[in-house]
C-alpha cells in the first residue's frame, strides 16, 4: 500500500487529492479484480475484513493517536447498528417481529429508510452519543477513563437488551436487509482513512497527539484538552455507529451480545498488533485477525478445540506487548 | 581503604553527570563531597548507594567490586543512604520505618537494635507511633538517621543533610554526625554548605560540573586563596 | 415483597455477595497499590481456584481441608508466575501497555481452560455439609456461613500481616515509594511477588467460593467478577483497601437489591446499575469514598 509519509504532503490539491484519487481508483482495480477471480466466500470473508478494518481505524484515532484508552468503541457500533436497522426495516415485517413502526416525524408507518441515510443516521446518533458521554468521561485520566468507557459499552449492551419493544431484547434482530456489499464497505473504508488522515495533517490532530505524549505539556502549550479529546472520541464514534449499521447489513442478524467483550477486545488488539502508530495498521491488524479467524475456527470445531482462535489472539497481543509494543507497523524499540 | 572509587562516569540518559572520578575513603573517616549546584556530588553518592549505576569505572568497597550490585543489596554489606531531602515513608509510622531501615533483622534483632536508636535520639522515641509525615523538618532528619543506621552499616553515604532546615537544626543534625562517627561509622558526606563540611570533615574532595577539581585536608584547603574566593565569599 | 424477614434476607445475601467482591477487591486493590496494575488476570485467579477445586475434591476425591490448602496454594504459584513472566519486564512502562497486558492475559488463560477442560459449564457439587440448610429468621447454608467468616478471618490476617508483618509494611512502603525502598534494602521484586500470591491465593479461594455458592462453573465465570472488583477498588478509593472492601460489600448488596427489590424486568440491569454508580463516583468524587492521595 502506499505510505504516507505526514511531514511531506503539503496541504494542496496535489498534496491531497492526487494520492487519495490514485489510492482509490488503485482500490477500485483490485476490487474489481477479487470480485471476478474470488469465489462467494472468499468475498465475504474480505468484506468482514473492511468492517473491522473500519472499527478499528476509527478506534485508533481515540486509543492510538489520542491515547485516551477507551473500551467503549463497540457500545458505539451498537447504536449504529441497531439505529440503520430500525429505520431500514422492511415494513411488512414489523408486525411480525415486534418491531416498532416509525414515528410519522421519521417517515411514519409505512415507511423504511434507504440505507445510505439510514447508516449516516447512524453515525450521527453515535456521534451525539458520544458528545454527551465524552464531556463526564474524557475529563478522567488514564485507567479510571477506560473503566469509565467499559462502563459504558456494559450499559449500552444492556440497555439494548432491557428496552425490549425497541430492540427485542437478548434475542435481538434478525431479517435485516442485506445492503452491504463489497463496494460499499470499502467505500466507507476509504473515506474512514482518508478522514483520519486529513484530520492527523490538521491541527486538531497535531493536538491530539500532543495529548498522547503528554497532557501536562499539551495543556501548557495551550491546548484546550478537552476540545480536542472530544473531537477525536467523536469523529471515533460517527465512524464507529457507521461500521456497526454495514456489520448489521451484512450479518443480517445482530443482537446485544455481539457488542460486548468478545468484540471490543477483538477492535482493541487490531490496532495493537497491525500497528497503532499508523494509518495502515488496523488494517493490516483487521486484514490478518480476520483472516485467522476464518481460517482456524473450522480447526476448532473439527477439533473440537474451543477457543484455540482467542487463545492465540492473546498470546499474540501479550507477545507483542513484551516485544514489540508498536505493533507489526511500529517501531522496534520499546522507547515511545 | 574501605572505599575505592576508580574513574566512574555516571550519567543521566545520554548526558554524563560526572565524569572520570576517583576517590578514597578509609575507614572510619568522614570525607565530605562538595560542590555547587549540579556538580555531581549527589550523583556520585547515588552511584555509590547503587540508586544509580556508572557507565564507566569502578567502585570498591572492602576490596569487593560492587559497582553493578542492586542497590537493596548494599544495605547488608553495610552501605546505607541518607537521600537527599530525606525520602521518609510518610504515610508509615516511625516506628515502621525504623523496622523498615532494619529489613534484613529478623524482630528479635530488630527490638535491639530499636534500643539503641532510641538511645541516640530520644526524640525519636517520644514519637514511635507517630506518622512520618507529621515530624518536623530536624525530627525526620533524625528518623532518617535513625533508619539508616538501624541496620548497623560500615559504610554511611549522607546526601545534603542540612538542606532545608533551620541553622539551629542544622548545628544539632552535626552534633549528631558526629556522634555516629565515634560509633566507628565511615561516614562520606555530600553538603553545599561548605563551612559545616569543613569543620567536620578530615578529608574533602571539590567537584565542579561533574569532574573532581581539588581534594585535600578541609585546613590545607582553607588556606587555598581560589577555594576562598570561589566558595567561602 | 414484604415483610421485614424479606429485607434482612436480602441483607444477608448482599453481605455473602459482597464478602466474595470484598474479598476480591482486596487483592486488586494491593496489587493496584503496589504497581499501578489493574490486574484483569484476577479474574483468571478465580476461574482457576474453581476448577481446581472442583477436580481435587470431585475427581480426585482428597479431603476437604487439603483440597483447600492445594487450591490456595495454586492460587499462589500461579499469581507469582504471572508476575515473573508477564508483568515484571513491563514494569515501569505506559500505563495502557499494563492494563492491555493484564487483558490479554485473563483472555489467555480464559480461553485455554476453555479449550484444555471444557467450553460448557460444569455442575458443583458442594460437599454435603456444606449444604445444609437453616430454616430461621432468614434462610440460608452452611456455605454463606462459611464464606462469611472466612471473609473475616481473611481480613483479619491481612490487616494483621501488614501492620506487623515486615514483608506486609515493605509493601505499604513500596506503594508509597519504590525507590525510597529499594533504597533501605528492600528486595522490592520479591516483596512485589509476595503481593502477588497473596492476593492471587485469595482470588483461587473466592473461585471455590463462587462456584460452591452458585452451584456451577465456567470457564468465563471469572470475568465479571474480575471486572468488579475493580469497579469496588475505584468505587471505594484508590489506595485505600478499606475502601476496596467497602467497594465490594457495597456493590455485592446494591447487585442483590436489584434484583431483590426492583420489579422483575429490572434483573437484567444489575451489572449496568454497578458502572453506573461507579461512574457517578468517578464524576463527583473521583477518588472515591475512602480515597485518599493517588498512585501514579
Amino acid at each position: 500500500m502506499i505510505k504516507l509519509n505526514y511531514s511531506n504532503k503539503p496541504n494542496t490539491f496535489t498534496g491531497i487529492w492526487i494520492p487519495f484519487g490514485i489510492g482509490l481508483g488503485f482500490l477500485f482495480i483490485v476490487l474489481g479484480i477479487f470480485n471476478r477471480v474470488l469465489d462467494n466466500y472468499t468475498i465475504h470473508i474480505i468484506t468482514v475484513i473492511g468492517i473491522y478494518i473500519m472499527a478499528a481505524t476509527s478506534l485508533n484515532l481515540t486509543n492510538g493517536y489520542t491515547g485516551l484508552f477507551s473500551l467503549g468503541h463497540t457500545g458505539f457500533m451498537l447504536i449504529g447498528a441497531y439505529t440503520s436497522v430500525l429505520l431500514t426495516y422492511k415494513v411488512s415485517l414489523r408486525a411480525a417481529y415486534n418491531l416498532p413502526s416509525l414515528p410519522a416525524l421519521l417517515g411514519g408507518a409505512n415507511y423504511q429508510w434507504p440505507f445510505l441515510p439510514a447508516l449516516l443516521m447512524g453515525g450521527v446518533i453515535a456521534a451525539i452519543m458520544a458528545m454527551i458521554v465524552g464531556y463526564p468521561v474524557l475529563r478522567l485520566r488514564g485507567h479510571y477513563l477506560t473503566v469509565a468507557s467499559l462502563g459504558f459499552m456494559i450499559i449500552v449492551t444492556t440497555m439494548a437488551k432491557g428496552m425490549k419493544s425497541f430492540t427485542r431484547g437478548a434475542s435481538g434482530i434478525q431479517v435485516i436487509p442485506h445492503y452491504t456489499n463489497l463496494w460499499n464497505v470499502y467505500i466507507w473504508v476509504a473515506i474512514t482513512i482518508f478522514v483520519l488522515w486529513r484530520i492527523l495533517q490538521s491541527a486538531p490532530g497535531r493536538a491530539m497527539l500532543a495529548i498522547r505524549e503528554s497532557e501536562v505539556s499539551a495543556q501548557s502549550q495551550g491546548i484546550n484538552l478537552m476540545k480536542y479529546k472530544l473531537y477525536a472520541f467523536v469523529s471515533g464514534a460517527f465512524f464507529a455507529g457507521i461500521a456497526g449499521g454495514l456489520y448489521a447489513h451484512f450479518t443480517r442478524s445482530i443482537r446485544p451480545y455481539e457488542f460486548s467483550f468478545s468484540m471490543t477486545f477483538f477492535i482493541v488488539i487490531i490496532p495493537i498488533i497491525g500497528g497503532s502508530r499508523n494509518l495502515f495498521g488496523p488494517a493490516l491488524g483487521a486484514t490478518l485477525l480476520v483472516a485467522m479467524r476464518y481460517l482456524l475456527k473450522p480447526a476448532e470445531e473439527a477439533l473440537g478445540v474451543y477457543g484455540l482462535v482467542e487463545l492465540i489472539y492473546a498470546a499474540l497481543l501479550v507477545s507483542v506487548m513484551i516485544w514489540r509494543p508498536g505493533g507489526i507497523l511500529g517501531r522496534e524499540s520499546r522507547a515511545k | 581503604m574501605l572505599l575505592k572509587i576508580e574513574k566512574i562516569e555516571v550519567c543521566y540518559g545520554i548526558i554524563p553527570a560526572v565524569r572520570n572520578l576517583s576517590l578514597e575513603v578509609e575507614e572510619g573517616q568522614i570525607v565530605a563531597l562538595v560542590g555547587a549546584n549540579g556538580a555531581g556530588k549527589s550523583t556520585t553518592l547515588k552511584a555509590l548507594a547503587g540508586v544509580l549505576n556508572p557507565r564507566v569505572g569502578k567502585i570498591f568497597y572492602n576490596d569487593k567490586d560492587i559497582t553493578q550490585l542492586s542497590a537493596y543489596r548494599r544495605v547488608p554489606i553495610g552501605i546505607a543512604l541518607v537521600p537527599e531531602g530525606r525520602q521518609l515513608f510518610s504515610t508509615l509510622s516511625v516506628k515502621e520505618n525504623l523496622r523498615l531501615g532494619a529489613y534484613h533483622s529478623n524482630d528479635k534483632e530488630f527490638k535491639e537494635r530499636l534500643k539503641e536508636i532510641y538511645s541516640i535520639f530520644p526524640i525519636i522515641e517520644e514519637r514511635k507511633n507517630q506518622i512520618a509525615g507529621t515530624l518536623s523538618g530536624g525530627e525526620q532528619q533524625m528518623l532518617a538517621f535513625g533508619r539508616a543506621i538501624i541496620s548497623k552499616p560500615k559504610l554511611l553515604l549522607l546526601d545534603e543533610p542540612s538542606l532545608g532546615l533551620a541553622p539551629l537544626i542544622i548545628k544539632e543534625v552535626y552534633k549528631v554526625i558526629d556522634k555516629i562517627r565515634l560509633t566507628g561509622i565511615t561516614i562520606v558526606l555530600v553538603e553545599q554548605n561548605i563551612k559545616m563540611a569543613m569543620r567536620i570533615a578530615n578529608y574533602m574532595y571539590v567537584l565542579e560540573a561533574g569532574e573532581l577539581t581539588i581534594q585535600g585536608e578541609p585546613l590545607k584547603l582553607m588556606k587555598d586563596e581560589n577555594i576562598k574566593k570561589a566558595y567561602l565569599g | 415483597m414484604q415483610g421485614a424477614s424479606y429485607i434482612y434476607q436480602q441483607i444477608f445475601n448482599g453481605i455473602v455477595l459482597g464478602s466474595i467482591y470484598a474479598l476480591l477487591a482486596l487483592g486488586m486493590a494491593l496489587i493496584y497499590g503496589i504497581l499501578g496494575l489493574i490486574n484483569f488476570a484476577h479474574g483468571a485467579l478465580i476461574t482457576i481456584g474453581a476448577f481446581c477445586f472442583y477436580f481435587l475434591l470431585f475427581k480426585l476425591h482428597l479431603p476437604f481441608v487439603l483440597v483447600i490448602i492445594l487450591t490456595i496454594s495454586l492460587g499462589g504459584f500461579v499469581g507469582f508466575l504471572l508476575e515473573a513472566i508477564g508483568y515484571r519486564k513491563l514494569r515501569g512502562g505506559p500505563g495502557p501497555s499494563l492494563l492491555i497486558t493484564s487483558l490479554g492475559i485473563y483472555i489467555f488463560i480464559e480461553n485455554a481452560i476453555k479449550l484444555l477442560i471444557s467450553p460448557q459449564p460444569y455442575a458443583f457439587f458442594n460437599p454435603p455439609f456444606l449444604n445444609r440448610v437453616i430454616n430461621s429468621f432468614i434462610t440460608f447454608r452452611v456455605i454463606d456461613i462459611f464464606i462469611i467468616i472466612a471473609t473475616i478471618v481473611i481480613m483479619i490476617c491481612f490487616a494483621l500481616f501488614v501492620k506487623r508483618n515486615k514483608i506486609g509494611m515493605a509493601m505499604r512502603g513500596i506503594a508509597e515509594s519504590v525507590e525510597t525502598a529499594g533504597l533501605v534494602g528492600i528486595n522490592v521484586n520479591q516483596v512485589i511477588a509476595w503481593s502477588f500470591v497473596v492476593a492471587s491465593a485469595i482470588a483461587a479461594l473466592t473461585g471455590f467460593m463462587w462456584g460452591a455458592k452458585y452451584g456451577q462453573i465456567s470457564y468465563d465465570m471469572g470475568f465479571m467478577p474480575g471486572v468488579i472488583a475493580f469497579v469496588a477498588v475505584v468505587i471505594g478509593g484508590i489506595g485505600s483497601i478499606p475502601g476496596a472492601v467497602l467497594g465490594g460489600f457495597l456493590i455485592g448488596l446494591i447487585q442483590i437489591f436489584t434484583v431483590g427489590f426492583l420489579p422483575l424486568g429490572w434483573s437484567v440491569y444489575r451489572d449496568a446499575i454497578v458502572f453506573t454508580l461507579l461512574i457517578i463516583v468517578l464524576l463527583i468524587k473521583p477518588t472515591g469514598i475512602l480515597g485518599r492521595k493517588e498512585s501514579i
